[in-house]
């Protein structure tokens, strides 16, 4: 029997991350990667913000292109919005604004970095700190005495004893399964993201796209579809809940790529496809039972993607330190019952991650109503948008003609507009900005005023001079 | 441009069998198939059946396992170190 304090099962940025830790606490550690080595299973945008440089700032500042040749970050993001008849419409690209204060995310927004490359730099911190890393080894079950998890069992009925199981093994947890804590989530709490990896010649791609980093294709005909450059390549995926696919997931993906102004970019990038993949993500409002006897649940396993855009990496490094550090006092006290895990909770609820989950719910519901609803809101919420950015570029009309036409077909849209804002928009408002706008939130003064500024657009022409 | 998806993909043999259908569970609902980015399903007299080759073709993302609510499809990865391999992940 291999005895240790602490099993890991997973080498993803969460099993790393609680592996380091646990290591560097003095706690014999083990964690397991089913693939050659950590980040071959991987599929990700994969763009690191800067709070992982704010929270990891030792780590972070070791990671270099010598160690992770796809890096590539940059200042400027850009958003297509593509028409139903999928034209594009329009494009907003954009920098940090001015109230972005903390630098580096002055600099960029986004470092980007393939995860075959990132995963391993992050696993290595974990072997040199002490933790043993054994690749190639799928974990199948967990160990259990008198009912009681005390370890795991791999492919080969080899066994690991621990008094502590982490589940770090991703949106397809065994763990979470094996321990009762989750059979398989529903179909609401996850997405699946196809995703096209092409090569392009870095220089093509600076020429190019400059300091962009990334982009996003808002699509009236498909579920937005996001966009993230490399040194030498860049990815095109997009995802949505198992919910919301009425046909194959791909054909949403070949939409993007086929769509004309696409073409044309991968033409002058001289791009080439490279990989297809495919990868699931949980996205839910609030992350639940994470921890039983024995067990906690991180990253991935534990649902901890954030609300809004599902960035997941960061979340499944910060719930890995803790776990580590929750496991370390629970072995030391010797008590890892579910109740003395549940500090687990405690500490993440406090954290960043705490503070992201806060509006989890409105996030959630807006985001999930807006790009992920592409019938239902981006086909009046583009031509909306493009008639208040775009409008005025008609130059048939006079002038004041032409802004009543804007401002009469801007108000067309309001019968959806409208609902929209009152179902989505002021929820997470009122959230956000807590009770001080809880007066606003009341529906019926909400219906009583928006008449009224509904009334203030023009409806007739009013002459200047005399007729 | 046309896309060749089978040369996007790589993997490496050995994986044993890691999808199991129960047909008796199955409804035939389809959403397996509608969900599989690689087409390794299919409905035949109204059960799902997959793909003879899908070892050597599929990605591994559990869509078909997560999606199907009669749960008729047992799903575990393959044997370590074997499988789809992702170099641009
Ligand atoms: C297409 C896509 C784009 C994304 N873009 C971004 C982004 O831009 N930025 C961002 O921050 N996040 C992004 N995410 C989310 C991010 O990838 C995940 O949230 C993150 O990888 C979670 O880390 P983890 O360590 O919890 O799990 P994972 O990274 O999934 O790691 C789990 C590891 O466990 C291994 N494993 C699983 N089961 C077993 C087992 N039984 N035995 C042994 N090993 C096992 C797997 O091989 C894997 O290496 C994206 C996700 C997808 C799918
Ligand atoms: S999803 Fe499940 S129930 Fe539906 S066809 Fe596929 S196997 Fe059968
Ligand atoms: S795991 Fe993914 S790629 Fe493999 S058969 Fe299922 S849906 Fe298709």
């Amino acid at each position: 029997m291999n005895t240790y304090d602490i099993i890991i099962v997973g080498g993803g940025p969460g099993g790393s991350m609680a592996a380091k830790t646990a290591a560097e606490l003095g706690l014999k550690t083990i964690f397991f990667e089913r693939g050659r080595k950590p980040g071959e299973k991987n599929s990700s945008g994969c763009g690191l913000g800067p709070r992982m440089w704010k929270e990891f700032p030792g780590m972070m500042k070791d990671l270099t292109p010598e160690k992770c040749p796809s890096m590539r970050a940059g200042t400027a993001a850009r958003c297509y919005f593509v028409n139903k008849e999928d034209k594009v419409a329009g494009y907003v690209m954009s920098r940090p604004t001015e109230s972005v204060s903390y630098e580096p995310a002055k600099s960029w927004i986004t470092m980007n970095c393939y995860r075959s490359e990132f995963d391993p730099w992050i696993a290595d911190f974990a072997t040199k700190a002490g933790a043993e890393l054994k690749n190639s080894t799928l974990v199948v079950n967990l160990l259990k005495e008198n009912g009681k998890i005390c370890g795991v069992v791999d492919e080969h009925g080899e066994k690991y004893k621990a008094s502590i199981v982490i589940g770090a093994d991703g949106a397809i947890s065994m763990v979470a399964k094996q321990s009762g804590l989750r059979t398989k989530w529903s179909q609401d709490q996850i997405t699946v993201c196809p995703q096209y990896d092409f090569q392009a010649p870095p220089e093509k791609i600076d020429d190019i796209m400059g300091d962009e980093t990334l982009a996003v294709w808002w699509g009236s005909t498909f579920p937005a579809s996001y966009q993230v450059f490399f040194h030498d390549g860049f990815h095109q995926g997009l995802g949505n809940w198992l919910t919301k696919w009425d046909k194959n997931p791909l054909f949403y993906l070949n939409k993007v790529i086929n769509l004309k102004y696409y073409q044309r970019l991968l033409r002058i990038l001289e791009a080439k496809p490279r990989e297809l993949q495919s990868h699931l993500l949980p996205w839910l409002q609030y992350p639940y039972n994470t921890h039983t006897d024995g067990v906690i649940l991180i990253g991935d396993a534990g649902g901890f993607p954030c609300p809004l855009e599902a960035e997941g990496i960061y979340p499944a490094m910060v719930s890995g330190k803790i776990a580590a550090e929750v496991a370390a006092d629970a072995i030391t006290f010797d008590d890892v019952s579910k109740n003395g895990l549940s500090k687990f909770d405690e500490i993440w609820q406090t954290t960043s991650l705490g503070d992201d989950f806060e509006a989890g719910e409105e996030l959630y519901n807006i985001w999930r109503a807006i790009p992920f609803s592409p019938k239902e809101t981006m086909t009046w919420f583009i031509p909306m948008l493009m008639e208040a950015l775009g409008g005025i570029y008609d130059w048939s009309q006079p002038h004041p003609n032409r802004i009543r036409q804007i401002a009469a077909k801007i108000k067309s849209y309001m019968p959806q507009a409208l609902p929209f804002m009152m179902k989505y928009v002021f929820p997470l408002v009122a959230k956000i900005f807590e009770d001080d706008l809880d007066k606003m939130m009341d529906p019926q003064k909400l219906m009583t005023a928006l008449p009224k500024v509904m009334e203030m657009l023009p409806k007739k022409k009013k002459r200047r001079r005399g007729t | 441009m046309e896309i060749r998806r089978d040369e996007l993909t790589k993997h490496i043999s050995g994986t044993g069998d890691f999808i199991k259908i129960d047909q008796s569970k199955c409804n035939g609902c389809g959403l397996c198939a509608r969900i599989c980015i690689v087409n390794l399903w299919g409905i035949k007299n109204n059960v799902a059946f997959i793909r003879e080759d899908y070892k050597e073709k599929c990605l591994e993302c559990g869509s078909c396992y997560q999606v199907c609510e009669p749960s008729a499809i047992d799903f575990s990865y393959p044997a370590g170190g074997t499988g789809v391999v992702y170099e641009q992940g």
